[in-house]
């Protein structure tokens, strides 16, 4: 049986799809966007969190670690984060009596993900609702995202699958016949921007994106991050949408670029990739970006939250 | 802030002014309906001695007449001889004082309360446990007592210095004649288990003393009042009385019965020519004609009703008023309610050509700012468990008698009124059944997205095979008068006694005793002897070794009250009103109800029970983390520097994520409870309903408790209601708190709660309303009782908190009933902010 990578399960999500949906986030994801908001689905392996609201730098991780992988620094540990990464055993975070360390990702098996989705059947009956698979890129453990499709499909629940697009092309196809919605995510069409927001060229993004709508337009809902000074330009946004609109595709929802994930990326001891920005776009602009869609015949909500 | 833990502070945090607003806001649909609110917002809390003083007045000069018919003396006495007011811009008119936001002080149900507070002593002992509110009318209440010749009663109500000197002397005069005193006289002296009754209320096992405000949970028979108009039924009675020839001794009190209930109904039709008269007295010296016509308008339907059925819409309404207010006037209520609204005045709103859904729904606006206008005065400690709610609930939807859904576009426009008016009463409730309409689910759906805390949501399955197995009545009669009598406990309107219980036992305290050895370490009262506990089961037992007891005597021990509450208050114009006193010739406390099933036994904190025991089987007896005694220790350092276990504590599973270790063992307790509860007879003869509803007692329950095995701290709250998970230990989201909910057996309470809280951005849309209405469905079906939902940003409570001055009429729901924030004490603000933050 297939075992993969899970960082989250979240029961009630309401975002991401139509009706109730259990979201299972995969761990690790091929690409590296600057705005992300869950840095603790990109890489594959498990890893090492500190809530810094919690910790009372008491040290008592430092005593436990059989590493010596943590000193004292100067608003409480500092973990030699790669020493923890291929940390097996995490003492630490039996040791904190604040509860402030956990470790991100577990591997679980499709049977076990299986069971934590099926639970809510009913909701989803009732509801219209299913399974969302999100990440991280679910698609990046093919085999485990299959058996559990194939659980689902089983079971008589729809799945839906959020993908960032940078795949083989041959592993989407693959599992397409299994999958009744994408959430493709669209981040710019010229490949020098793409490459600038990513770290990846877009090509085989497009390409994928193409082959999809070419066997299904109607499944897919292309998303895209609005990310000030990155993605939001006229230019980006005309582009992502005469393409949508070039392939059949009908809908679209634009996710705004906020800064909640911030805390995260301290407690990963990452630095965080953005400059601080002012508070959300502006609606007015939001209001231009879902008109750049809609004047091309494509619904466009706001989408995520 | 409540305490740090055991939320969790990683949820990120968002800038105190950036927070997601509700998403319906509405307004007021008329002028009228936007000033009377805003004058019911700037109104002070006053208090009106006219009622009691009149009522006094005739006890003074009835003592030797028979209870029933001098208990309807004095009421029809007090009736005939209240001023009529009529408040500039009404247009229904009555009310139980003459002020804006006025309080009747029941001094014949209770005086000690209050003398104790005259002679500053201490109330009882559940009086340091609670807290008020201090915004709203209660800041104006205590600005203006700030002038000469005024002071504050009760912590809220303005009394000025002449009317206090007054309410002294008559709660003199009923010290020793009140329901309280007479009951006390007989049961402190009497029943064997007194001495564990006071010292369960010294160690905060039991809420305060119910005795100033135990009637309630009750509705009356609107559609006879109505429909037949009160001189056809003081005629019936006549009839009843003319033929009547006394048989056996018991037989004679029947037209004791009659007798009082035709004075009483006379009373009523004498207030209501009054107020004809004023509002013609006003209609002469009125300069403004649109008013005049009103006041005209007014003296008309007023000579029409309640003595005549009404021909109009307006005519029902006020005839509805009448009868409802002198019903609340005649007990002290927590809990009488309006029924269903919907079904009762949808036939004269068909009927009336001449009023259409925007003017019904204007009627509705002023009916229920009339409504939330009712105040209530008691001790402090239920003042303090109410929060100025008097939980009036107003149930929509439903079936007919043959099965089919009962919405209709009355319903509607009652919803309406609420989303426009956001009143704190009456609470809005919807009995869930499939065959409603799409339009009224979803109109239900816009109204829970205003934040209001509105309506909440009942299974009609679950509650008729509760009473089909409860009651011995038909389906028919079952969904012809399902009501919500209170805030979460369903009667039969127009037929059932009502609910008339002793309070609340406080699961948390019960579980104190079991780790220290049946004495409570708090105050070292001891009411068990020590008993060894070796194993889990040892601990479970000691659980309900102490759970049955104190259940047993509390529900003994209100059973002699209610024999005072016979010889002192029973209700005779209520009784006219309830099916079927008048043909049986008894009042509801001889048993003249068809339906006498109703008396429950409260209690809260037992999923609090639930959580610590699986902590101590866990830690204690399974995995060997610690021992007993040193788990005990923690507990009583309050956890401090014990804060490893107590990071185990937290992470053993807790109720509410579908875990079945845990769900297990509160499934243990709850058929515990339910079945004994049940062995116990209640003061009709029938058996005790158990019921699982909470109110405002998780706050000062958990006040008065010491930390707890599950990771709580001293003090914390207690978890609300019967199947709701402890705040911030739900951490798998709401389908998971549902699933575990749905483990329990719905139909065997009478009440229970489920409080489900959600960020507005997840309910956004229509999209969000239909996935709000299949998380109901789907936990109905399972079926589930009751679920209500609180819809607002935590960020904008704490903005709330900071800033009350913008947030005058916010109303949330605290637990069965809404309350406006300003007029909450801090720590149920609090408590309500720490279950909001984890939401989605
Ligand atoms: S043990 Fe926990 S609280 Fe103490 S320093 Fe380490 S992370 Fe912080
Ligand atoms: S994860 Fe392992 S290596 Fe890293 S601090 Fe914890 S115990 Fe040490």
């Amino acid at each position: 049986m297939a075992e993969g990578m899970i960082f989250d399960i979240q029961h009630y999500a309401v975002h991401d799809g139509p009706g109730i949906r259990t979201l299972v986030f995969f761990k690790g994801c091929p690409l590296r966007c600057l705005w992300c908001c869950n840095p603790e689905s990109q890489n594959f392996g498990p890893e090492l969190r500190r809530s810094a609201a919690r910790c009372r730098a008491c040290y008592a991780c430092k005593d436990h670690c059989t590493s010596g992988a943590i000193r004292e620094g100067q608003t409480g540990p500092l973990m030699d984060r790669e020493a923890c990464r291929v940390c097996k055993t995490w003492p630490c975070v039996e040791a904190c009596p604040q509860g402030a360390l956990a470790v991100m990702g577990r591997a679980m098996t499709a049977e076990d993900v299986a069971a934590r989705v099926a639970a809510d059947a009913a909701f989803y009956e009732n509801s219209g609702g299913g399974v969302t698979f999100s990440g991280g890129e679910p698609f990046a453990q093919p085999e485990f995202l299959e058996d559990l499709l194939l659980r689902c499909k089983r079971l008589g629940i729809r799945s839906a699958v959020e993908t960032c697009g940078h795949v083989p092309a041959q592993t989407l196809l693959e599992l397409e016949p299994l999958i009744g919605l994408f959430l493709f995510d669209v981040k710019a069409v010229a490949p020098n921007l793409h490459e600038r927001c990513t770290g990846a060229s877009n090509e085989l993004i497009l390409q994928n994106l193409r082959a999809l709508a070419e066997r299904d337009a109607s499944k897919i809902i292309v998303r895209v991050p609005l990310v000030p000074g990155y993605t939001d330009t006229e230019e980006n946004l005309s582009a992502i949408a005469s393409l949508t609109a070039a392939l059949g595709i009908a809908q679209a929802e634009l996710m705004p670029y906020h800064e909640l994930g911030r805390d995260k990326y301290e407690g990963l001891g990452r630095p965080y990739p953005m400059a601080p920005q002012g508070p959300h776009p502006l609606s007015a602009r939001i209001e231009a970006a879902l008109r750049i869609f809609r004047e091309r015949g494509v619904a466009c909500e706001i989408g995520g939250e | 802030m409540l305490p740090n833990e055991p939320q969790d502070p990683t949820t990120e945090l968002v800038t105190p002014q950036a927070f997601t607003p509700r998403e319906v806001k509405s307004s007021p649909s008329t002028e009228r309906s936007a000033f009377l609110k805003r004058r019911y917002l700037d109104a002070p809390l006053v208090v009106d001695l006219e009622y009691i003083s009149l009522l006094t007045e005739s006890h003074r000069r009835t003592d030797g007449m028979e209870v029933l018919e001098r208990r309807a003396e004095d009421h029809a006495f007090a009736l005939e001889r209240l001023t009529p007011v009529i408040h500039a811009g009404d247009r229904i008119v009555a009310n139980k004082t003459r002020f804006i936001r006025g309080a009747v002080p029941y001094l014949n149900y209770a005086a000690g309360p209050f003398l104790r507070e005259i002679r500053k002593q201490e109330q009882d002992a559940q009086q340091k446990n609670i807290d008020q509110g201090q915004g709203g009318g209660i800041a104006r209440a205590r600005e203006e007592a700030g002038e000469k010749g005024y002071q504050v009663l009760s912590g809220k109500f303005l009394i000025s210095d002449q009317d206090m000197e007054c309410f002294k002397g008559l709660c003199e005069y009923w010290e020793d004649k009140c329901m309280m005193e007479v009951g006390d006289r007989l049961w402190k002296k009497e029943f064997p288990q007194a001495r564990f009754i006071e010292d369960g209320w010294t160690i905060n096992l039991y809420t305060a003393p119910h005795d100033p405000c135990p009637e309630g949970r009750l509705i009356l028979d609107f559609e006879t009042a109505l429909s037949k108009g009160y001189r056809a039924i003081i005629e019936e009675i006549s009839q009843k009385i003319a033929a009547f020839r006394p048989g056996g001794l018991k037989d004679g009190a029947k037209l004791h019965f009659w007798r009082g209930a035709r004075r009483v109904l006379e009373g009523a039709l004498r207030l209501a020519e009054n107020y004809a008269a004023e509002a013609k007295r006003l209609a002469a010296s009125e300069h403004d004609p649109a008013r005049q016509k009103e006041l005209l308008d007014i003296a008309e339907t007023c000579r029409r009703v309640p003595a005549l059925p009404p021909r109009t819409f307006r005519e029902a309404v006020q005839s509805y008023w009448f009868t409802y207010i002198l019903g609340h006037l005649e007990g002290a209520h927590l809990g009488f309610s309006p029924g269903r609204l919907d079904q009762i005045l949808h036939p004269y709103f068909v009927r009336d050509e001449g009023v259409s859904w925007d003017e019904a729904v204007g009627w509705f606006e002023e009916l229920f700012v009339k409504m939330t206008q009712v105040e209530y005065i008691a001790s402090l400690s239920w003042q303090g468990l109410g929060h100025g709610n008097l939980y009036q609930n107003c149930i929509l939807g439903g079936l007919d008698e043959h099965g089919s859904g009962a919405d209709n576009e009355t319903s509607l426009a009652i919803l309406q009124a609420q989303i426009n008016m956001q009143m704190t009463q009456p609470t809005l409730s919807v009995w869930y059944d499939d065959a409603l309409s799409r339009p009224f689910l979803m109109k239900a759906a816009e109204c829970v997205k205003t934040g209001v805390g509105y309506p909440a949501f009942f299974n009609l399955k679950t509650f008729v095979a509760h009473e089909l197995a409860a009651s011995g009545l038909g389906v028919e009669t079952i969904r012809k008068h399902a009501a919500m009598g209170g805030c979460t406990e369903p009667v039969l309107g127009g037929m059932s006694y009502g609910v008339v219980q002793a309070g609340f036992v406080n699961h948390g305290k019960l579980m104190d005793l079991v780790m220290n050895d049946g004495a409570d370490p708090v105050t070292g009262v001891r009411l068990f002897s020590p008993r060894p506990l070796e194993t889990y089961e040892d601990v479970e037992r000691s659980y309900l070794e102490k759970m049955r007891p104190a259940v047993r005597h509390w529900q003994q021990y209100w059973n002699y009250v209610m024999a005072a509450h016979r010889q002192t208050v029973p209700l005779v114009f209520c009784s006219a009103f309830v099916k079927d006193c008048i043909g049986r010739g008894r009042c509801m406390d001889d048993g003249g109800a068809v339906h006498n099933g109703t008396p429950t036994t409260l209690s809260s904190g037992l999923v609090n029970v639930a959580n610590s025991l699986a902590v101590i089987k866990r830690l204690v007896f399974e995995e060997k983390a610690c021992t007993l005694q040193e788990l005990k220790a923690a507990l009583d350092a309050n956890w401090e520097g014990h804060e490893a276990l107590r990071h185990k504590a937290l992470s053993v599973p807790k109720w509410g994520n579908d875990d079945e270790f845990v769900d297990a063992i509160f499934l243990r307790l709850f058929e515990e409870y339910c079945g004994w509860v049940k062995g116990q007879e209640n003061y009709l003869g029938k058996p005790y309903d158990p019921s699982m509803l909470a109110i405002s007692t998780p706050v000062p329950f958990g006040k008065a408790c010491a930390a707890s095995a599950e990771g709580r701290r001293a003090g914390e709250p207690l978890a609300d209601g019967v199947t709701s998970p402890y705040p911030g230990t739900d951490t798998q989201g709401p389908t998971a708190v549902v699933r575990s909910s749905l483990k329990v057996d719905h139909t065997k309470i009478r009440g229970g709660l489920l409080n489900l809280k959600f960020h507005p951005s997840s309910l956004r849309g229509d999209r969000g309303s239909s996935n709000l209405l299949a998380l109901i469905k789907t936990y109905f079906d399972g079926p589930g009782f009751h679920v209500q939902f609180n819809v607002v940003d935590s960020a904008m409570l704490k903005d709330a908190q900071a800033h009350p001055e913008h947030y005058r009429d916010l109303v949330v729901r605290v637990a069965g009933f809404s309350a406006y924030w300003v007029e909450m004490s801090k720590a149920l603000q609090d408590q309500v902010i720490w279950r909001t933050e984890h939401g989605l």
